[in-house]
């Protein structure tokens, strides 16, 4: 069941609508949330644009692309994302949702000027330790082929799930402590404004990334990276770098608060003159010795590009 | 006047290095006093302390007014403005403006790869003499204004109406007046030479105390060598300054013991780059004479050592697979195999100290039996270094270092100390960012 729109939505539109909502059922007593819509959301007709491709890639560090980037693809779908989760029968509250991991298929390199059709739904809900989890679906398609897919999970914390039995995950103490590489290979600066910059590229004006008056209203100290953000140059940085198709995977740990500095590992299957195979990638902080992500880049088959 | 080389004088050697090939020999070099940065030097440009260099090696071997076969220099930091460094100086220097020129930018390995360049020019009949050199200043570095503001004031001048220039002014943010300065951080990892330095140090294991006597060994060595002469041919006063800056004769492992890490404090084990054992930010520059024979005894001028092959490498650190400063490890079991030569065939080692845990690495991975065999390819260890025979006259720790002025110094340094002795070899190496490296062969010429 899809319901099309003609136009990717806003996105401070639909963040202003949810922080109203969520304002209002502040006054109430939260009910526990258990079914998710089934109705997806899909706009038609989207392209990228040259000026926006350009600021992401700078944003990046990265050259121009010939070829739209995994995390530029990811800025073009998230508005019909959000749309999803701002509907008013969605259970949880879109602001302070925590984006707990992501894994996408880019299935085959997509040019500037195809058109591209966003399909959005929400499946999973589930019961976590602190709350409660949904996954957020995307499917990126060109004439009804599908050439990206992204998969995000997203925690509500404190809301109470009434989830199937047996779906509990572990609870805190079970966790292990964390393994931290010994080296790092590349660190990253990444300065007060970065939440700001990646808002202007991506749209995402989440307040938590924007300042650190946004952020306290919303109750963080300090503004955090996004984390598609840290994804995004992730794979800007260590992925293929070339239209290879690959599948990529961040599992997101503590915040990264700005402004800091982080230490990352990369384990690169790659030899100096072979293919690119893949990438294992660790993202910490080095003062406090947190994990702030990990990262998995694989090189899917060569037959996942072709029709 | 003979064309053919004189076989008498020729390299006693049949490597392919020089094979079918004239002799490039070093007549001599000259440089300014190398400075701490923000010292003595803060006002200097590198163009006005290339000419300086260029000057004094000009007086000191009468090439007043001479057109030279090719001068070839560079710097690292460098200012867009200064594009034709090399030919500029020239032009303000004593040589003749028909003097053809040309830059080199290939990092820290900038000074060494000029003079392989002009000496191949030489060993081919293409030039008869070449001035080889570089220049860096850390003081008058290039400040560059921010990404934003850049493209603003590009837009703006492309903007032809008021509205289209009002639209550009309004993209620009407080925070775009900010300006870059230079750092030393490698663009592919964010890390600092000296923090990338600090993860192989701790690959390696190199102690503090062996980092600190490697230091001021350095020191003590090229002390040793100003109180004998040993520079006086080799370094020309420069703004009243007439010994390297950063010389410390009084140093102790005391002393340096007591410097606090800078490099390395965010690994987990103990830190040990400090400030006297890596070498600091400096300016100045160095310039090496390179002639055929035939040119140097038409002119009359002596002949140092023979330039004899090298060879460059490059390590994948991008991804963590080897240290940044580890290139000249790979490059020397190339050099060596091709000439048929080891370790035991050198009588001075002049590897640049850009850390004394560089040097320290390189030697212990040489050393190491499992590293060169499953790295280098080799049946074995490469081999061990000869202590007493490294960095004789000192090197960067003590001199300093001025990214593309440290290969002519060492090429002029390592031709003197062969010319003294009057027979052996000199091996150099030289490690760049981007992680690659240099390394070279001098001999002695034959009396």
């Amino acid at each position: 069941m899809d319901r099309r729109f003609d136009a990717p939505p806003k996105l401070p539109t639909l963040y202003a609508a949810a922080l109203a909502r969520q304002a209002r059922n502040a006054l109430r007593r939260p009910a526990p949330a258990d079914l998710l819509p089934t109705e997806r959301h899909r706009v038609d007709n989207i392209t990228a644009t040259q000026e926006k491709l350009d600021a992401f890639q700078r944003l990046m560090g990265r050259p121009q692309a010939e070829f739209l980037p995994s995390g530029y693809l990811h800025t073009l779908a998230f508005p019909v994302a959000v749309s999803v989760l701002a509907r008013p029968d969605f259970p949880l509250p879109l602001l302070g949702m925590i984006h707990l991991s992501n894994e996408i298929h880019h299935l085959r390199p997509i040019s500037l000027s195809e058109r591209l059709s966003v399909t959005a739904w929400v499946e999973n809900l589930l019961p976590h330790r602190s709350g409660t989890q949904v996954d957020v679906l995307v499917d990126i398609e060109t004439d009804s082929e599908s050439v990206w897919r992204g998969r995000s999970t997203y925690l509500a914390k404190g809301v109470k799930a009434n989830g199937p039995v047996g779906t509990a995950l572990p609870s805190a103490g079970d966790r292990q402590p964390e393994q931290l590489p010994e080296y790092h290979t590349r660190q990253w600066a990444l300065a007060s404004d970065i939440g700001r910059r990646y808002a202007s590229v991506s749209g995402d004006y989440n307040p938590i990334h924007l300042s650190g008056i946004s952020a306290r209203a919303s109750g963080m100290k300090r503004p955090i990276a996004h984390g598609m953000y840290l994804a995004s140059r992730m794979a800007a940085e260590m992925g293929p770098g070339d239209a290879t198709p690959f599948r990529w995977t961040v599992e997101f740990r503590a915040p990264v608060t700005l402004p800091s500095r982080v230490f990352l590992s990369a384990g690169m299957d790659r030899s100096v003159t072979a293919q690119w195979q893949g990438a294992e990638v660790t993202a910490w902080d080095p003062r406090r010795r947190r994990k702030h992500f990990s990262g998995r880049m694989e090189r899917l088959g060569d037959s996942a590009g072709e029709e | 006047m003979s064309t053919l080389p004189d076989q008498q004088n020729a390299a006693p050697q049949s490597s392919s290095g020089q094979r079918g090939a004239r002799s490039a020999v070093v007549i001599g070099g000259n440089r300014i006093p190398f400075a701490r940065s923000g010292g003595p030097y803060a006002q200097a440009s590198n163009q006005e302390m290339l000419t300086a260099a260029l000057d004094g090696l000009v007086a000191r071997f009468g090439l007043q007014g001479e057109r030279v076969g090719e001068v070839a220099a560079g710097a690292v930091l460098k200012h867009s403005r200064d594009f034709n460094l090399t030919r500029e100086a020239v032009l303000g220097s004593a040589l003749a403006a028909d003097t053809p020129a040309y830059d080199v930018q290939q990092a820290c390995a900038t000074g060494l790869e000029t003079v392989i360049g002009l000496s191949n020019k030489i060993k081919l009949g293409q030039i008869e003499s070449g001035i080889a050199g570089g220049v860096d200043s850390a003081s008058d570095a290039p400040v560059a204004v921010s990404e934003g503001l850049r493209r603003v004031l590009l837009e703006l001048a492309r903007a032809r109406s008021t509205p289209q220039k009002l639209a550009a002014l309004r993209k620009l943010r407080p925070v775009d007046l900010k300006p870059n300065a230079p750092t030393t951080a490698e663009p592919r990892t964010g890390l600092s030479m000296g923090e990338h330095q600090a993860i192989t140090t701790s690959r390696w294991n190199i102690s503090r105390r062996a980092q600190d006597e490697l230091a001021l060994a350095s020191h003590a060595n090229m002390a040793a060598a100003y109180d004998r002469g040993f520079f006086d041919d080799l370094v020309t006063p420069f703004r009243g300054v007439s010994r390297d800056g950063n010389l410390r004769a009084d140093t102790s492992l005391e002393k340096l013991g007591s410097l606090k890490p800078v490099f390395g404090r965010n690994l987990t084990g103990e830190a040990t780059m400090t400030a006297g054992n890596s070498t600091p930010l400096t300016d100045g520059a160095a310039a090496v004479l390179l002639g055929s024979e035939d040119y140097a005894r038409k002119h009359n001028l002596p002949m140092l050592a023979n330039v004899v092959d090298a060879e460059a490498a490059a390590v994948d650190f991008v991804h963590g697979k080897e240290g940044l400063l580890m290139a000249p490890v790979y490059a020397m079991p190339r050099l060596l195999q091709r000439n048929d030569m080891t370790f035991e065939d050198f009588d001075f080692f002049e590897i640049h100290e850009a850390f004394a845990s560089t040097v320290l690495s390189s030697l212990a991975a040489w050393e190491d039996e499992d590293f060169c065999r499953t790295q280098l390819g080799l049946s074995g260890a490469l081999g061990t270094v000869d202590r007493t025979k490294l960095n004789v006259n000192g090197s960067s720790l003590a001199a300093g270092h001025p990214f593309a002025a440290t290969g002519a110094r060492i090429v002029a340094s390592l031709a003197k100390s062969l010319a003294e002795k009057g027979s052996g070899r000199g091996l150099i190496s030289v490690c760049a960012a981007g992680g690659q490296g240099v390394v070279a062969i001098l001999e002695a010429r034959r009396p």
